[in-house]
C-alpha cells in the first residue's frame, strides 16, 4: 500500500514517497485552502472580508464564551444554540423514523399500500426544505414545533423509501423455506425480516438525520428566533462576514464529526456480520473516493440492483 | 418451471399464457386503483385542511389553479423561469464540470487523498451555509450564488463519478498500458465512454439538489426568481401565489429530471445492454 511510508527501503527517496502518498496530500488540503483564502483576502475589492485568524479568533472567542455576544434573551451562547438545534433535530428525526418504518414496511409488504403513496412521497421528497421553512414560519410562527415538524418532512421520505426498499429486498426463498418448515411469524421477522433490513434501516438512519439537520437549519433561518441556523442568520443580517464564516465553520465540524464518530463506527458494527461480497472492490478500498450518497439509495429504485447496497459495502471499508 | 416441461402442447401454454396475462392486468387494475384512490385521500386531506384553517394560509388545490393563469397574465412567470433558469445553467453547470474533473482525479490516489475531504465537507455540510457565506463575501453579484452552488452540488457529482472509476474495467487500463497508450488518451477513449452512463446519473442527482440552492440564493440576494417571488408571496402573506410559484416550478423541475433527462439517458445508452437492462 502506498501509506505506508515509514519502510522506504532507500533512505533517501524517503521523502519523495511521502510527498507522493495520498495520506499527504490530504493534510496538504487545508494549507491550501488557507492559501487560497489568502489570496482572495489580498486581491478583493472588499471591507469585510476576513483574514483566516480574524475567523478563528472568533470561532475562540465563541467557543470560550469570551466574545461578550448575546443573541437573545434565552439562548445566549454557541452551546445552547447548539443544544437548541440538536434537541429539535432529534426529537424530529425519530418521529420521523418511526413513522417512516412504519409507512415503509406497509408499502414493502403490500402491493396496494405501495401505489397508495408512492407519488406522494416522492412528491415530499423532491420538495425544496425552503418551501416548509417559509411556509412552517407564516403558519406556526417562532416555535419549537416548525423547526421539528421541518424535520419530520426532511426525513420521513428518506426513512420511507429505505425501509420500502429493504423490505423487497429481503430474499423471498428465505421466506419460503421458513414457511415450508413452518416458522413462527414473529421468528422470521427476527431472523430474516430484521438482518436483511438492517442495511437499508441504517442507511434510513444516517440520512434522515443528515437531511433532517439540513432541512432544520433553513427553517431556523425562516421559522424560528433560536438554533444554529438563526445564528449564522444573525451573524449575515450583522453584515459580519467573520461571524458568517465561523458559524460556518462551526457547522462543518459538526457535521463531520457527526460522520466520523457517530455514523462510520456504527456502520462497521452493523455490518460486522455480514461478509464482505466484494473483495476486489475491498481491495482497492482507498482507491474509491468518499462514499456515496443517501441520493443514490433513496432513489436506487430506478437503479440496476445492487448498486445502493455495493455502494454502502464501499463506504464502510474505507473509513 | 417444471410444470410446462410435462405439457408442452400449445394449447395448454395459451391457456396458461392467458391467465398470466389476466392476472397482470388485475395487477395493473388494482395498482391503478389505489394509486388513485392515493390522490384522492391526499387531495380531500389537502382542501379539507384548507378548509378547516382558512384558505389564506392554505388555499385548497383549486385556488392554487385558479392562481395560474394569472401569474402567468402578469408577466412575471417566464421572466423569472427565465432568471432561475439562468442560474442554475451557469451555477449547476460550471459545478458539474468540476465534479467530473473531481471524479476523474479521483483515479490518481495522490489527487484522491487531496480532495477528499473536499467532498465530504461538501456532501454533510448544508447548503445555507454555503448560501450566506458566498452572499455575505460577494453580496448580489454572480460570484457569490455560484459559489454556494457549486460548493453544495460538486460533490454529488464527484461522487457518482467516482462510483463509475471504481467499476471501471481493470483488463482494459492494464492492456493499454502495457501498450504504451498516453494517459490523456487513455482518458479520452476509455475512461470517459465508459462513465458516460454515471455522468448521466450524476447530473440527474446533481440537477436535483442544484435547482433546491439555486432557488435559496434566490431567496436572499435576488430581485428576480423563483426563490425571489417566494419570499415576496409570503412576506405579503400572499400565500395562494406562495404556493403556485412553488408548485410550478417544482412541476417543472420533476419534469425536468424524471421525464426529460431519464429518457435521454435511455435513448442515449439503448446501445449498452448492460447499463439499460
Amino acid at each position: 500500500m502506498a501509506t505506508v511510508v515509514t519502510t522506504a527501503p532507500v533512505q533517501d527517496r524517503g521523502l519523495i514517497r511521502v510527498v507522493k502518498s495520498p495520506t499527504f496530500a490530504r493534510i496538504l488540503f487545508p494549507f491550501v485552502v488557507l492559501a487560497i483564502w489568502y489570496l482572495i483576502y489580498y486581491t478583493i475589492d472588499s471591507r469585510i472580508f476576513p483574514p483566516p485568524q480574524q475567523v478563528a479568533e472568533f470561532m475562540w472567542d465563541e467557543i470560550t464564551l469570551s466574545s461578550g455576544v448575546r443573541y437573545s434573551s434565552v439562548a445566549e451562547n454557541l452551546y445552547v444554540q447548539f443544544a437548541i438545534s440538536i434537541a429539535r433535530l432529534t426529537i424530529g428525526f425519530f418521529v420521523a423514523l418511526i413513522l417512516g418504518t412504519v409507512i415503509g414496511l406497509a408499502m414493502g409488504i403490500s402491493k396496494a399500500a405501495d401505489a397508495f403513496f408512492h407519488d406522494w412521497v416522492m412528491a415530499v421528497l423532491a420538495m425544496p426544505a425552503l418551501v416548509w421553512a417559509l411556509f412552517l414560519g407564516l403558519a406556526l410562527g417562532f416555535s419549537h414545533l416548525g423547526p421539528v415538524l421541518a424535520v419530520i418532512f426532511a426525513g420521513l421520505p428518506f426513512v420511507i423509501i429505505n425501509v420500502r426498499e429493504g423490505v423487497r429486498n429481503t430474499p423471498k426463498e428465505l421466506f419460503d423455506m421458513a414457511q415450508a418448515f413452518g416458522v413462527p411469524s414473529n421468528k422470521v421477522t427476527r431472523h430474516v425480516l430484521l438482518p436483511s433490513l438492517m442495511p437499508f434501516f441504517f442507511a434510513a438512519i444516517r440520512y434522515a438525520y443528515a437531511i433532517g439537520w439540513k432541512g432544520l437549519v433553513i427553517t431556523e433561518v425562516f421559522a424560528s428566533d433560536r438554533g444554529m441556523g438563526w445564528t449564522i442568520k444573525f451573524w449575515y443580517d450583522a453584515h459580519r462576514a467573520h461571524g458568517v464564516i465561523g458559524y460556518a465553520i462551526f457547522f462543518i465540524i459538526f457535521a463531520m464529526a457527526l460522520e466520523k464518530l457517530v455514523f462510520d463506527p456504527l456502520a462497521d458494527r452493523a455490518f460486522k456480520w455480514r461478509p464482505k461480497i466484494d473483495a476486489v472492490q475491498m481491495a482497492e478500498g482507498d482507491f474509491g473516493a468518499v462514499s456515496s450518497e443517501g441520493f443514490l439509495l433513496a432513489e436506487s429504485q430506478e437503479m440496476e440492483e445492487g448498486v445502493p447496497m455495493r455502494s454502502m459495502e464501499g463506504e464502510s471499508s474505507d473509513g | 418451471m417444471a410444470t410446462t416441461l410435462e405439457q408442452p402442447a400449445p394449447g395448454a401454454r395459451s391457456a396458461e399464457e392467458e391467465r398470466l396475462i389476466a392476472l397482470q392486468k388485475r395487477d395493473t387494475r388494482r395498482k391503478w386503483f389505489w394509486r388513485i384512490a392515493g390522490y384522492v385521500v391526499f387531495l380531500a386531506i389537502w382542501q379539507i385542511t384548507s378548509q378547516i384553517v382558512g384558505e389564506n394560509l392554505i388555499p385548497s388545490p383549486r385556488r392554487i389553479i385558479a392562481t395560474f393563469p394569472e401569474l402567468i397574465e402578469s408577466g412575471r412567470f417566464f421572466s423569472s423561469f427565465a432568471a432561475t433558469l439562468t442560474r442554475i445553467g451557469i451555477g449547476f453547470g460550471l459545478s458539474f464540470l468540476i465534479g467530473i474533473a473531481l471524479g476523474i482525479f479521483t483515479q490518481s490516489r495522490w489527487l484522491d487523498g487531496f480532495f477528499k475531504d473536499a467532498v465530504t465537507i461538501s456532501l454533510v455540510s448544508p447548503g445555507l451555509i454555503w448560501a450566506l457565506t458566498g452572499l455575505v463575501i460577494w453580496g448580489f453579484e454572480p460570484q457569490g450564488w455560484i459559489f454556494a452552488i457549486v460548493m453544495t452540488t460538486f460533490a454529488l457529482v464527484t461522487v457518482n463519478v467516482a462510483e463509475g472509476i471504481r467499476a471501471l474495467p481493470k483488463d482494459l487500463i492494464d492492456m493499454s498500458r502495457a501498450f504504451g497508450v498516453s494517459n490523456m488518451r487513455r482518458q479520452r477513449e476509455i475512461v470517459l465512454p465508459f462513465l458516460a452512463p454515471f455522468i448521466f446519473t450524476a447530473l440527474r442527482f446533481g440537477f436535483s439538489v442544484g435547482w433546491k440552492v439555486t432557488v435559496l440564493t434566490e431567496v436572499f440576494s435576488s430581485n428576480e426568481g423563483i426563490g425571489f417571488e417566494m419570499r415576496v408571496a409570503s412576506q405579503l402573506f400572499r400565500m395562494d401565489e406562495f404556493f403556485t410559484w412553488v408548485l410550478s416550478f417544482f412541476v417543472f423541475a420533476l419534469f425536468l429530471e424524471k421525464v426529460v433527462l431519464q429518457r435521454y439517458e435511455r435513448k442515449f445508452f439503448r446501445w449498452r445492454t448492460e447499463v439499460t437492462a
